[in-house]
C-alpha cells in the first residue's frame, strides 16, 4: 500500500468522521437545549390529545409548569393556556370556599385574560366551564 | 593539540597557529574527516526533511482523525450526560438566584398557591435538601402530597360533555391514593410540621385538602373523618359511587 492509498483511506475516514461529529454535536446541542416542559411533564403532545379528548382535569395538571413560570414555546401556548384555564376554574372553587378573596379574584382576572387572548377557543371554553360546573356535586 | 613550531595550544579545526602564524598541516586529514561528515550530516538532513515532507499529508490526516475521534467521544458523552448536566446548571443558578426566588416563592405561598410552588420549584430545580433551599423541606414534601391531591382530583372530576373516559376506575383508585397519603402524611409528621418555620403553610395546605374533598367530593368534616377512618375498599366505595355513580 502506497501513501497515496493510505493519505486516500484516511481522509475518507476524516470525511465519516466529520459527519458523525456533526450529527453528535448537534444531538448534544439538542439534548442540551432540551425544553423542560417537554421533558419534565408528558408534554405538550399529551396536552392536547386530553383537550381532545375533554379530559379538562389531565389537561389542568398537565399544564401546571405554566404556573410555576416554566417557558413555553410558541407553538404550544394555547394549549398551555387552555390547561390553566381549566386549573384555575378547579382552583377557583377552593380560594372562594376558603374565604381567600385575594387569589379568588387574582383567577378570575387571569381567567378573562385568557379568555380575551384566544377568542378562537371559544367553544372549548364553553366545554371546560360545563366540565367545572359539572365537577362539582349536586 | 600543541603547535609544533611555538608549542602553543591550537584547535582541530584551525588552518593557522593564532600565536606564531604558522600555517598548520597537521589537522589537514582531520579537515577533510571532517568536511565528509558535514557533507553526509546535510545529506541525512535532506533525506530526513525529503521523508517528512513526504508523509505530512498523512501526518496531518492521522492528527485530524485523532482530534475528530476525541471531538465525537466528547460530544457523544455530553449527549448522554445532557440531562444532569442541565439540571445542576439550573440547580446552581437557584443558588446564585436565591433571594429572587426566595420572593417568588413567598408570593406562592402567602397566596396559598402550593400547586404553584411546586410547580415553580420543579421548573428551576431548587435543591431542598441542602442550602440554603434547606429550610423548605418539609414544606417542599407536603406540597408534593398536596399537589398529588390537587392534581388526582382534578384528572377525576374535570370532563367535558363528550370526554371519552377509558379508566375511570383507575382515577378512583389515583384518588383515593392521593388522598391516603397526603393525610397520612401530614398525621404522622404532625410533631416535624409543629417545629417547622413554615408550618403555618402546611396547616394551610391540611385546610384546602379539606375544602377540596368538601366542594368536590361532598364531604363535610364529619364526612371527612369518617371516610378518612374507613378502610381502603370503604374509601374506594365512596369515590366510585361519587365519581362514577356505581
Amino acid at each position: 500500500m502506497n501513501k497515496k492509498t493510505v493519505f486516500v483511506i484516511s481522509l475518507a475516514v476524516n470525511i465519516i468522521l466529520a459527519f458523525v461529529l456533526m450529527f453528535a454535536v448537534s444531538g448534544a446541542i439538542d439534548e442540551l437545549q432540551f425544553n423542560f416542559v417537554e421533558e419534565d411533564t408528558i408534554g405538550p403532545d399529551s396536552l392536547r390529545m386530553y383537550l381532545d379528548m375533554e379530559n379538562y382535569g389531565v389537561a389542568a395538571t398537565l399544564s401546571h409548569p405554566i404556573r410555576g413560570g416554566a417557558e413555553i414555546e410558541e407553538e404550544y401556548m394555547d394549549y398551555y393556556m387552555l390547561g390553566e384555564y381549566a386549573d384555575l376554574l378547579f382552583l377557583k372553587e377552593i380560594f372562594a370556599e376558603a374565604g381567600n378573596t385575594d387569589m379568588l379574584t387574582d383567577c378570575e382576572k387571569r381567567l378573562e385574560e385568557i379568555r380575551s387572548a384566544m377568542p378562537d377557543y371559544g367553544s372549548l371554553f364553553d366545554k371546560i366551564d360545563i366540565s367545572a360546573k359539572n365537577a362539582l356535586p349536586e | 593539540m600543541k603547535c609544533v613550531s611555538c608549542g602553543g595550544e591550537i584547535g582541530l579545526t584551525d588552518k593557522i597557529c593564532p600565536h606564531c602564524g604558522r600555517t598548520i598541516t597537521e589537522t589537514a586529514g582531520h579537515q577533510r574527516d571532517l568536511k565528509k561528515y558535514k557533507d553526509k550530516n546535510e545529506a541525512a538532513k535532506r533525506e530526513t526533511t525529503k521523508a517528512i515532507k513526504g508523509n505530512l499529508p498523512i501526518v496531518i490526516s492521522a492528527v485530524v482523525m485523532v482530534v475528530l475521534l476525541i471531538a465525537i467521544g466528547i460530544a457523544f458523552y455530553v449527549e448522554e450526560n445532557a440531562y444532569s448536566f442541565r439540571s445542576d446548571a439550573k440547580r446552581k443558578e437557584s443558588v446564585k438566584k436565591y433571594d429572587e426566588y426566595s420572593a417568588e416563592i413567598e408570593k406562592y405561598l402567602k397566596a396559598g398557591d402550593y400547586t404553584g410552588f411546586v410547580a415553580f420549584k420543579e421548573y428551576h430545580n431548587i435543591a431542598e435538601w441542602e442550602a440554603p433551599y434547606d429550610d423548605l423541606k418539609l414544606l417542599w414534601e407536603m406540597a408534593k402530597y398536596y399537589n398529588g391531591l390537587v392534581s388526582k382530583v382534578e384528572e377525576a372530576v374535570m370532563f367535558g360533555p363528550e370526554a371519552r373516559r377509558y379508566r375511570p376506575e383507575e382515577d378512583v383508585d389515583n384518588c383515593q391514593g392521593a388522598i391516603y397519603r397526603f393525610y397520612h402524611e401530614y398525621e404522622y409528621k404532625q410533631s416535624d410540621i409543629e417545629a417547622d418555620p413554615y408550618s403555618i403553610y402546611i396547616h394551610d395546605m391540611k385546610e384546602k385538602a379539606d375544602i377540596i374533598l368538601k366542594v368536590y367530593l361532598g364531604m363535610d368534616d364529619e364526612a371527612r373523618e369518617a371516610y378518612l377512618a374507613s378502610s381502603e375498599i370503604e374509601q374506594e366505595a365512596y369515590l366510585e359511587e361519587v365519581l362514577i355513580n356505581e
